[in-house]
């Protein structure tokens, strides 16, 4: 009996590492070799000889900015565009979850099938084409667009959204807004509707609650949206294009036009010190929220 | 649900599908504009229909979220009870770091690294084209692994361990159990990942963008590379019907999950404790593993088929070729039945775009393509010739060469006419809105540096255009090597600056037609097709400033051509009379080929304005050509100007 225990155990376990090992193989492979790619082309010049002038020009290319008064200053080039496509990421995620907390909170609370019915319509536009969906947003953002007609049927005055950050942002937020709601969604709906029973019973309010049940209990999921909305936002280079005008280079501009210029090196520069950068962030991130969120951002 | 929150909710949704709206209405668009609507048709889904290469690409596209997400979820299931079942911690949180990174790095870097890689080891194995459907394939697995692996993980977690225990007990092998008890339990998350994974995949571009290769064109790319030429309501029409196609297939699933939901709750009432080996749901995923995988291996066998059959790879720019819309003539199609019928062997075409002479540069120059027929524009192709990219064309197997007319031969980017046929020409002029423009300002490029139309002037999103027009105003010579010329044509872009309404490529068409902006300069035939579109209010015209630019779009070999003897036999169909005619009359920009612009049918066709507008006097063409185009500058002036042009867009 004890022998066909072992046995079976020994079974299980080479079960167990036979799943796991072709995702082992594929992560070397796929995940990890590549970013050796990136950091040895970003530590080596068009020879392949080790240099670090790629990343010393990140941080110290410099350029001249003429303000609206005329007035030159001097500028680092490459700092002044990660801070701008940081601000855009980060303005863009802060409205995505302020906007689609509610929104998962509605609809995890809904009954099961409007949660279905909820979720289709949240993926239905991620179906369409991002690049069409970013240009649909041309046509209703243009001075002369469908937004300013509307405005000015109500007889309001019109404004002025396309080419300015604001444009940029409202691309960025509807692009990657279901990134936010789903993972949300997903920790809310699991939420037990007994602990906030519970809380009220206790004497929770309902804005109390909130604060001291719900949201410290869907940390993960805030940190999972965070990341997916962040992430994609900080890098684009379509949205700006489109929506900005052509007048918002954001860092992933950067990158693309290294790479079309065929400055593979600088590129991998630019993307590498963009990767650790957002690892630490993220990093940091996890270790704010304080709760160690296993398998999962 | 309180009324706030309804309120709430419609508000969301009108969010996200207002720009779903707006390309329902423009796909039903009458006229060609994205922004200008001029009435109801069918006409662009007819075109859609028609477009065999827009069709292939959605082809493409869904065979690769298919596979991509089918196979994630295989391998990603298959991870998540490794992971689970790890018992060191450590290895359970390295495991699980990894996995983050491809959700933690940007798609670009993602993009870019796995290009790198590619590149390398096709290098290293010795293949002429690294890049193909299945580095695309391993890069859509790569970033979708993660999202099915957290979405199965928690399952796992909350499942029973002793469920599976239980059933080996029984006598199940590990195999076995997993199949008919752990996988009905972790099935919703299976399923959600798979459904992210197949959404994902679907609407990638940056990663596919930089991994694509050899004749496998998806949609994004091929949106993408519209850049140059525009983007038409055919694409909406496209999304329109893909729109409702998922709208149908999603209430369907939901009408099915409905009944299975009875289904359970009938069975729930019978109190029968019967545990079903899968459920219905579980059922109709395997079945559409077991379709995926027979789809793959389909795919694959037919990529193995091809290899016997005669293939060319065409890379041209987006919207640069007769397609069969509008009854013209589908002149690929023509190719590859007339070449049947010619030489009895069966051909296929592979044809896929770009949006710019750097974009395709930088494919060529990776090393990881083939191309056997390349269009570059001629600063490009002394960069080909110079690096030695480019093979000296056999012209013997090009006998229409004899059309091409004298004077756009022996031009300064190929002297000796030993690598290029002359595909189509321009020159670059200066629209602007009549209505709004005074007619005492125009003449030169001084209009686009008029403070009278501040916030009204669109300028080029591509360095060198930009450039272009700064010197071309300041009399400097655009090939300059002088870096203070270079300098002075950025602080005339700069004192521009303040002006410019956007920097801008295709979307100069919506401006201009809508009346968003005044003032644009770009390539003489484009005015056509915005002065077609132009709304109501507005009233476009043209005029050619003293000094600009020309430029030819010429068909090359590159050296990483494979069947050269058929890409000169390709060339050569290219200038027959019907394929030419239809090409030019496609484009609209101006065609070298004699065959073409003495042929009366297409003299009326075009009409007298077009004409005078696309044909620029000829006396002193080639004097002015040598005289006004790019030419291949320098690495170190080419660097220059990129920081300069940096320098420029971060103001």
């Amino acid at each position: 009996m004890k022998d066909t225990v072992s046995r079976q155990r020994a079974r299980v376990a080479t079960a167990d590492r036979a799943a796991l090992a072709p995702y082992t193989v594929w992560a070397v492979l796929f995940i990890l070799v590549p970013l050796v790619f990136v950091a040895y082309y970003a530590f080596t010049d068009n020879a392949f000889h080790f240099t670090l002038d790629n990343v010393k020009r990140f941080f110290t290319a410099t350029s001249t900015v003429i303000g609206s008064d005329g007035s030159a200053q001097e500028v680092r080039t490459y700092l002044l565009i990660f801070w701008r496509s940081l601000k855009l990421a980060v303005i863009s995620t802060v409205i995505c979850l302020a906007f689609g907390y509610p929104i998962a909170y509605i609809m995890a609370r809904a009954a099961p099938r409007v949660q279905r019915t909820f979720m289709t319509i949240i993926m239905i536009p991620m179906w369409m084409n991002f690049l069409i969906r970013t240009y649909a947003w041309m046509t209703i953002l243009q001075d002369k667009g469908i937004f300013n007609n509307f405005l000015t049927t109500l007889h309001l005055p019109a404004v002025h959204i396309i080419g300015t950050e604001a444009a940029v942002v409202i691309g960025m937020v509807y692009d990657y807004f279901p990134y936010m709601i789903l993972p949300l969604y997903s920790i809310l709906a699991k939420l037990d509707p007994k602990l906030l029973e519970a809380a009220r019973d206790l004497g929770c309010s309902g804005w109390g609650v909130l604060k001291r049940v719900v949201w410290p209990l869907s940390l993960p999921g805030v940190i999972s949206g965070v990341t997916m909305v962040l992430i994609p936002s900080i890098s684009t280079f379509y949205i700006s294009q489109k929506l900005g005008d052509g007048k918002f280079f954001l860092i992933g501009d950067a990158i693309e036009g290294q790479y079309v210029a065929n400055n593979l090196h600088f590129a991998a520069a630019i993307a590498f010190v963009l990767m650790i950068v957002l690892l630490l962030c993220m990093g940091l991130m996890r270790k704010l929220a304080g709760r160690r969120v296993e398998g999962g951002l | 649900m309180r009324p706030i929150a309804k309120v709430y909710t419609a508000l969301i949704f009108l969010f996200l599908f207002a720009p779903i709206a707006i390309l329902l209405v423009f796909s039903f668009n009458s006229g060609n504009s994205l922004s200008v609507f001029s009435g109801f048709s069918l006409h662009w889904y007819q075109e859609l229909l028609h477009d065999t290469n827009t069709l292939g690409a959605l082809k493409n596209t869904l065979i690769l979220a298919l596979s991509a997400s089918i196979l994630s979820t295989i391998l990603g299931t298959a991870a998540a009870v490794g992971i689970n079942k790890l018992r060191s911690r450590t290895m359970r949180s390295a495991m699980n770091t990894v996995t983050n990174i491809p959700m933690v790095n940007p798609d670009i870097i993602t993009g870019i690294s796995l290009m790198l890689l590619f590149v390398f080891a096709g290098r290293l194995m010795g293949l002429g084209t690294s890049l193909n459907f299945w580095t695309m394939l391993i890069a859509h697995i790569t970033f979708c692994l993660p999202y099915v692996i957290l979405q199965v993980l928690p399952k796992l977690r909350q499942m029973d361990k002793s469920l599976p225990e239980a059933a080996m007990d029984l006598g199940c092998t590990p195999m076995r159990a997993f199949l008919k008890v752990e996988l009905p339990e972790i099935m919703p998350g299976v399923l959600t990942g798979l459904i992210m994974a197949f959404t994902l995949s679907l609407d990638d571009f940056v990663i596919s963008y930089f991994t694509a290769g050899n004749g496998f064109e998806t949609l994004p790319i091929r949106i993408y590379s519209m850049t140059k030429k525009t983007v038409t309501p055919k694409m909406y029409a496209l999304a329109t019907l893909i729109f409702f196609a998922i709208l149908a297939l999603l209430i369907i699933s939901n009408l099915m999950d409905e009944e299975t939901a009875q289904e359970r709750r009938l069975a729930k009432a019978k109190r029968k404790k019967e545990r079903k080996p899968l459920s219905p749901q579980a059922k109709r995923t395997l079945a559409l593993s077991v379709l995926g995988g027979a789809a793959v291996l389909a795919l694959a066998v037919s990529f193995a088929g091809r290899a016997q059959q005669l293939e060319l790879n065409v890379y041209n720019w987006g919207e640069y070729i007769s397609d069969g819309s509008e009854g013209s003539l589908d002149t690929i199609k023509a190719f590859e039945k007339w070449y049947e019928e010619e030489y009895g062997q069966k051909i296929r075409v592979n044809y896929s775009t770009y949006a710019s002479n750097e974009d395709m540069y930088a494919k060529l120059k990776s090393g990881s393509v083939s191309y056997d027929v390349i269009v570059p524009s001629d600063y490009m192709i002394a960069r080909l010739i110079a690096e030695d990219m480019l093979l000296p064309l056999d012209y013997d197997n090009i006998p229409n060469y004899k059309y091409i007319g004298e004077q756009f031969r022996g031009l300064y980017y190929d002297p000796n006419d030993e690598y290029t046929v002359p595909y189509t020409y321009g020159v670059v002029g200066i629209i602007y809105n009549a209505n709004q423009v005074d007619e005492a300002d125009i003449g030169d490029w001084d209009l686009m540096w008029n403070p009278k139309y501040a916030g009204r002037i669109l300028q080029f999103n591509n360095s060198r255009d930009a450039f272009g027009t700064a010197m071309y105003k300041l009399g400097i010579d655009v090939n300059t090597g002088d870096k203070a010329q270079w300098d002075q044509a950025l602080a005339e872009l700069q004192a521009q600056r303040p002006m410019i309404k956007a920097y801008v490529m295709d979307e100069i068409f919506n401006a201009m037609e809508s009346g968003e902006a005044d003032i644009g300069a770009y390539y003489a035939g484009d005015y056509f097709t915005m002065a077609d579109a132009q709304a109501d209010s507005v009233d476009l015209q043209f005029y050619y400033p003293p000094a600009t630019n020309y430029f030819f779009d010429s068909m090359c070999i590159p050296s990483c051509a494979q069947h050269k003897e058929l890409a000169e036999i390709f060339i050569d169909y290219m200038l027959s009379e019907e394929a030419a005619i239809a090409n030019a009359e496609y484009i609209y920009y101006a065609c070298p080929n004699a065959l073409v612009y003495e042929s009366e049918d297409y003299i009326d066709e075009m009409g007298e304005e077009a004409m005078e507008i696309l044909y620029p006097p000829m006396d002193d063409f080639k004097e002015r050509y040598n005289s006004y185009a790019y030419q291949n500058l320098s690495d170190d002036i080419l660097s220059y100007m990129n920081e300069l042009w940096e320098s420029l867009k971060i103001n």
